[in-house]
Order: C-alpha cells, then sequence, then structure tokens
C-alpha cells in the first residue's frame, strides 16, 4: 500500500467515487492506522461541511435574468408570442386558470359600466373620457378590456379606463382588489395606477389588492413578470418574479389625496420612505392554491390575518360594516376559508377560535368581549 | 465512519433533481422550476465562468446567456444525460467562444484559469481543531496547483463526477483521480496527516 493509493482512496471515498471493493481496501487500512483516524474525521467534516447559500444573492441574479429576458424581446410566458422577430420553439397552450375562472358562477353580481367626463386626479388618465366599472360590497365582476385582456374585479371595487384603451395606450386605474390576465403587447405596456403604487406590465398574470381603507397594497404575481414603482420613490423599481408578492405600506399620498383631491402635489410630504417587503407566495400543498387569488373562485380564504384585517375584507365580501370594540380581539390571527357561509355561520364559525360576543343590527355589526 | 454514502446520495440526487426540473421546464413551461434551477446553478457557473473570463460582470452576462438558452430551447431538454456536465460544458463553450470574439486569447489552458475556492469554512463549534490548523489548511488550499484547484473545486463545491471532470477539461479520469489525491494529501498535511505508509508497519495485527 503506497501513501499515493491512501489519498486517491481517499479522495474517491469523499468524492463518492469509490466502489465497495475500494472503500473496503481503505476501510483495512485505516484500521490499522488508528492514529489516522482524528485527521480522516476531521477531513471528512471539512468535506462535508458545504458552503452557505447566498439566496438573496441569486434571487437578485435571477431579476436581472427576467428583466435582461424581457429587454431582448424573449418571450417568458404562457402566452403564445406576439413577437415574430424572436424564434419561438413552439406555441404553447392557456393554462387552466381562464378555463376554471370562466366557469365561476359570479352570481348576485352588480356591474354598472358608465361613461364619466372623468374628474380623478390620476395626471394620465385626466381631461380624458373614461369608462368605469365598478362592483358593490358582496360582488364580483369580470370585465373583458377590449384587447382581450381580462380583469376579475372583487367586492366593492373600481376599473376605470379610456375610450382610446388599446388604441393610444393601456392604462388602467384601479380601487380596490383586481386578477389581472394582460394580453400580451409589447409595443403598449398596460399599466395599472392605484393610490400609491403604479405597475407595469407586458404580458402576464397577477392580482393587486389596493383598497383605500386597508393599511397596505399587495401585488402577488403568479406568472410572468412586472414592474413596480411606489408613488412616492419614484426612482426605485422594483421588478417581481413570479410566485412573488409585493407588500406596500399605503402611505401619505392616501389621506393627501382624499384631502388635496390633487395627488401630483404631494411629493413635499415629510414621510417619503414607504414601508415595502417583497414576500414569497405560498402555495397550499393540498391543491397548490394561493390564498391570493382564491377570491375568484368565490373562496374567503385568509391564511394568518388579524381579526381586524379580516373583518376589513369580511364587510366587503358579505356586504356589512363590522366594528371590533376590543383591541385585543382586533390584533388576534386567525386562518381559514368561507365559501357558503353566511355572515352569521361565518361569524359564529370564528368564535370558535376566539371566543367573542357581536350583536348585529341590519347590516350593522359589532364585536366586543 | 459509517456515512459513506451521504455524499454519493446528495449528487445523485442532485442529477436527479436538476434533471426532474428540466422536465417540468421542458414539458410544462413551468417557471418556478427554471427558477429554481437558475438559483441551484447560478453562483456555481458564475464563478466558474469567472475563471475563465476574469470578469464578474461579464461572468453574471454569461450565465443569464445559459439560460435563456435553456429557455429558447428548452423542448430539447429531457434528453440530456449529465445535466450538470451538460451546463457546465455550455458555461465554458459560451466563455471560450466569448474570449475569442474578443481577440483576447485562445483557449486558455485550465493551469491559466482564475480558480476562487470558497467553500473551506471552519466552524470550530462543529469542527475539532485549533486555530493553528485552520491556519495551515486553509494555507494548504490556497497553495493548490491551479489545475488541482479546479479539479477540486469542480468535485466538491460543484459537485461534479471525475468522470464529468475529466470530460469538461479534457483530460483522462486517471489524471482527475491523482490531482484529487494530491489536494487531499496537501490539506491533510495542514492538519497533521502525515500518511507515511512505506515506514509504517503494514501489518499491524488487529486488536480485540
Amino acid at each position: 500500500m503506497s501513501q499515493e493509493k491512501f489519498w486517491v482512496l481517499l479522495s474517491k471515498k469523499l468524492s463518492a467515487e469509490a466502489d465497495s471493493e475500494e472503500l473496503k481496501e481503505l476501510e483495512n487500512l485505516i484500521h490499522n492506522h488508528p492514529e489516522w483516524q482524528y485527521a480522516i474525521q476531521n477531513l471528512e467534516d471539512l468535506w462535508k461541511h458545504s458552503s452557505q447559500k447566498d439566496s438573496l444573492q441569486g434571487e437578485d441574479a435571477f431579476m436581472l435574468h427576467l428583466h435582461r429576458m424581457t429587454e431582448l424581446n424573449i418571450p417568458f410566458g404562457d402566452e403564445p408570442a406576439e413577437i415574430p422577430a424572436v424564434p419561438v420553439t413552439k406555441v404553447r397552450k392557456l393554462k387552466w386558470y381562464w378555463a376554471a375562472a370562466a366557469i365561476i358562477a359570479v352570481a348576485g353580481l352588480f356591474v354598472f359600466g358608465k361613461s364619466i367626463l372623468t374628474s380623478h386626479t390620476d395626471e394620465s388618465l385626466a381631461y380624458k373620457e373614461a369608462n368605469e366599472i365598478s362592483t358593490r360590497p358582496g360582488s364580483k365582476s369580470k370585465i373583458q378590456l377590449p384587447d382581450g385582456s381580462i380583469v376579475m374585479l372583487n367586492s366593492g371595487s373600481k376599473l376605470i379606463y379610456n375610450k382610446d384603451y388599446g388604441i393610444d395606450n393601456r392604462e388602467v386605474t384601479l380601487v380596490g382588489e383586481g386578477f389581472f390576465d394582460v394580453k400580451k403587447n409589447k409595443e403598449k405596456p398596460f399599466i395599472i395606477h392605484t393610490a400609491d403604487i403604479n405597475i407595469k406590465v407586458l404580458g402576464t398574470v397577477f392580482n393587486v389588492k389596493a383598497y383605500p381603507e386597508d393599511k397596505k397594497t399587495e401585488t402577488s404575481l403568479i406568472r410572468g413578470s412586472i414592474e413596480v414603482t411606489i408613488k412616492n420613490r419614484p426612482n426605485d423599481k422594483i421588478i417581481l418574479s413570479p410566485s412573488e408578492k409585493l407588500v406596500v405600506e399605503n402611505g401619505v399620498i392616501t389621506d393627501a389625496k382624499l384631502n388635496s383631491q390633487r395627488e401630483d402635489v404631494v411629493t413635499g410630504s415629510t414621510v417619503l420612505n414607504t414601508v415595502m417587503a417583497v414576500n414569497k407566495l405560498k402555495y397550499s400543498p393540498v391543491d397548490s392554491s394561493v390564498a391570493e387569488t382564491l377570491w375568484i373562485e368565490n373562496k374567503l380564504v385568509f391564511r394568518d390575518e388579524s381579526f381586524e384585517e379580516l373583518a376589513m375584507r369580511m364587510q366587503r365580501w358579505y356586504d356589512v360594516s363590522i366594528s371590533i370594540q376590543d383591541e385585543q380581539l382586533a390584533v388576534k390571527r386567525l386562518s381559514g376559508i368561507f365559501e357558503r357561509e353566511t355572515i352569521e355561520q361565518a361569524l359564529e364559525a370564528l368564535k370558535i377560535s376566539i371566543p367573542f360576543r357581536y350583536e348585529k343590527v341590519g347590516n350593522k355589526i359589532i364585536i366586543h368581549q | 465512519m459509517e456515512s459513506v454514502d451521504l455524499p454519493l446520495l446528495t449528487s445523485m440526487l442532485e442529477n436527479d433533481h436538476i434533471k426532474r426540473l428540466l422536465t417540468a421546464v421542458a414539458l410544462n413551461n413551468d417557471q418556478a422550476a427554471y427558477k429554481e434551477l437558475f438559483l441551484l446553478l447560478h453562483s456555481r457557473l458564475k464563478q466558474f465562468t469567472y475563471s475563465i473570463l476574469k470578469s464578474g460582470e461579464e461572468a453574471e452576462e454569461l450565465v443569464s446567456d445559459l439560460f435563456i438558452r435553456i429557455w429558447e430551447k428548452r423542448d430539447q431538454l429531457t434528453t440530456i444525460e449529465s445535466p450538470l456536465l451538460y451546463f457546465y460544458a455550455t458555461a465554458k463553450n459560451l466563455a471560450f467562444n466569448r474570449i475569442s470574439k474578443q481577440k483576447r486569447q485562445q483557449n486558455l489552458a485550465p493551469e491559466e484559469w482564475l480558480v476562487q475556492l470558497n467553500s473551506i469554512y471552519f466552524d470550530p463549534e462543529q469542527l475539532m481543531m485549533t486555530e493553528e490548523m485552520m491556519r495551515q489548511i486553509r494555507q494548504a488550499v490556497n497553495d493548490l496547483p491551479p489545475r488541482c484547484r479546479i479539479i477540486f473545486k469542480l468535485v466538491k463545491e460543484d459537485g461534479l463526477k471525475y468522470r464529468e471532470v475529466a470530460e469538461l477539461l479534457q483530460l483522462s479520469v486517471k489524471t482527475v483521480e491523482a490531482q484529487m489525491a494530491i489536494a487531499l494529501r496537501r490539506i491533510g498535511k495542514g492538519m497533521h496527516l502525515d500518511i507515511k505508509a512505506a515506514e509504517q508497519p503494514r501489518q499491524t495485527p488487529k486488536n480485540s
């Protein structure tokens, strides 16, 4: 046994290249040299001790990579590409989303589309004639825009778009929550304005929750790639990758807008840095659904939400007003799904997790200890 | 000593895992699988191409190019036999193309690659070693000859098989084997593991 042989055998063992005969040979050798034990053990430990992964760096790199693909006009979505300049290997089929969405019964729907001479403040839409579609609390709506893009509008929400949508631009304004499946069109990016953020899209599927009464605006990307700018941080662009959710604290703009009606004047505000975070969407291990989009299937899903946040959503869902009188109750965290439950059944179910009493007079519900 | 199969298992699992991801990308246009693949290989491939290009920015771009190619040719991905080797070989080719396009140089021999090793960490809590020993091991790793370094890195850090390293660097498997032995001997020396087989009594009776 030469010493060379020993090192060959040991390195093969560590790299998982040794066969059973070689392993045996090595074992015998080590057995005869108990004084090597300690150092060999250390070598093995050292080998197994793999480098820690810098996942953040990888995430950043992936974002840049997606951005680069977009710039190079390389389709990274599920719709067939509409730009022939880049060779596309095959035409891909539409996913199940819209097949599923299409059969959802949208009962109790209340939609009114009307033309208004807009008086609202967003500079991009100002002075143009606009269509406005809104849903009452307790109802939802599915809208097909002139270019074929589809928007599901959740309860108590509003979507506004120009008369010339699709001709000059593809810009819409959203108040509330919408699930978007945007047709691809590189020349005319689809832009969504909400009170606090702007979202630029090339062609993709995602959910935006931007109710003025909520504390935060949430953008959940199902697939594709979108670019978000926060209105009071105009220089920062946030590019979301699939399965990511951007949460932006609704800031001064919303409040100021209510008062002044002119948001472009608000930049002098003292609070300049909106709080934001990018989180991973959590897929259910059972059916790989995402809580953020289940409302389109008529499910009110809440995963680890405070009672206060949930109450806000229940108000819109059931068209009621809920007031929680007790602060300790308001911060309790809850998870669950409501599907066919009436408001009374829902409240009874919640009482099992967090004991409380409630009174209901007409549409008003008061909750206390 | 009984954890013999652990590295083998992880390396097999990894190749299988990459295959599964590639299949998901190929058959279902699975974007999540594509991202996972990217996250799994990005830093390794970047370091590997850095060793040839010697520029972090270019290495980053090259890895992105490589993954664009993966996406565009995704319908052909299911037939790849050794996926890990495929990624490294493609990265190497792209890097060499880039160098020759810039007329910088002809293909570099592995000796000229600038290899950064980064996996020798020491966690004193886990490894029973003295400060001095750790210093010596680090030194030993840093002093490995270039060709030895790249081989050691590809096997230990990147999880390539001897056969794959041999194919990638156009060496014989025997050479890879020998270089690995050299690397380990040098590191072992840092641990005062001095194997002097010739002088050691070979037939030490087994103690009961």
